[in-house]
């Protein structure tokens, strides 16, 4: 899946992930996709928690090894 | 908690009243304490819901308040918990972990992260409005927070 902005925020732990996507999402413009690196183990769920809050959407979680690719469609 | 009227008064201006929209989620959190390992839990829930559009509030009171000073560095754990010390100072020096400042600021960028300081406390420990750190909303008595806190979906005291 090809993503307009990759956060890289491996190796961050909770809620560094979240925060490093927030701030990347508030430059986006919606219909852009997202696309976070996070090997916190609870960081596609919280991302989930966040998107359903916020008006945004998870489309897709991939794991690759400790990663995890998360990615966020931006919405309106 | 007792708070002097001329302490009021003198920071009458800097007191926010905030009030929320009933729809809106909120959480409330006392500080009191300026340990590393009682100060990352309260951020991170605070700063958390902030940036998921909560309405999220913080009262540093008594030894918490310590940490609202400008150019804190937390640095010392409970001593029960010393021995995990260095592994946090380790998380926060290879930003796993966010520093205290920054942290504090990706709640404020969202506009929802509010942060009180205990008058009582400050006037306890001689502490001036200008000793505070610029991200500090506003100073505070019991019963500011506790009106403010009153209508809040979580409240949470951390010492």
């Amino acid at each position: 899946m090809k993503a307009d902005a990759v956060v890289d925020a491996r190796y961050k732990s909770c809620p560094g992930p979240l925060l490093a996507l927030v701030n990347t999402v508030m430059r986006s413009k919606p219909g852009q996709v997202i696309e976070l690196l996070a090997t916190d183990p609870a960081a596609p769920n919280d991302v989930k928690a966040w998107a359903s809050h916020v008006g945004h959407r998870v489309i897709k979680v991939e794991k690759e090894n400790d990663t995890y690719h998360i990615y966020l469609e931006v919405l309106g | 908690m007792y708070i002097s009227k001329s302490l009021c008064d003198r920071f009458n201006n800097a007191v926010i009243y905030y009030i929320s929209g009933d729809e809106m989620s909120k959480i409330s959190i006392i500080v009191a304490s300026e340990r590393l390992d009682k100060l990352y839990p309260a951020a991170t829930l605070a700063v958390t819901a902030a940036v998921m559009g909560w309405e999220s509030e913080m009262f540093f009171t008594f030894w918490g308040l310590l940490a609202l000073r400008k150019g804190f560095i937390p640095n010392e754990v409970s001593s029960d918990y010393r021995r995990f010390e260095d592994s946090l100072r380790k998380a926060i020096s290879s930003e796993a972990l966010p520093n205290w400042h920054s942290l504090i600021m990706e709640g404020k960028k969202s506009g929802r992260l509010r942060i009180y300081a205990c008058s009582a406390t400050m006037e306890l420990l001689n502490i001036k409005t200008e000793d505070l750190a610029e991200y500090v909303d506003g100073v505070a008595g019991a019963p500011t927070f506790l009106t403010s806190a009153k209508d809040s979906d979580i409240t949470l005291f951390i010492s």
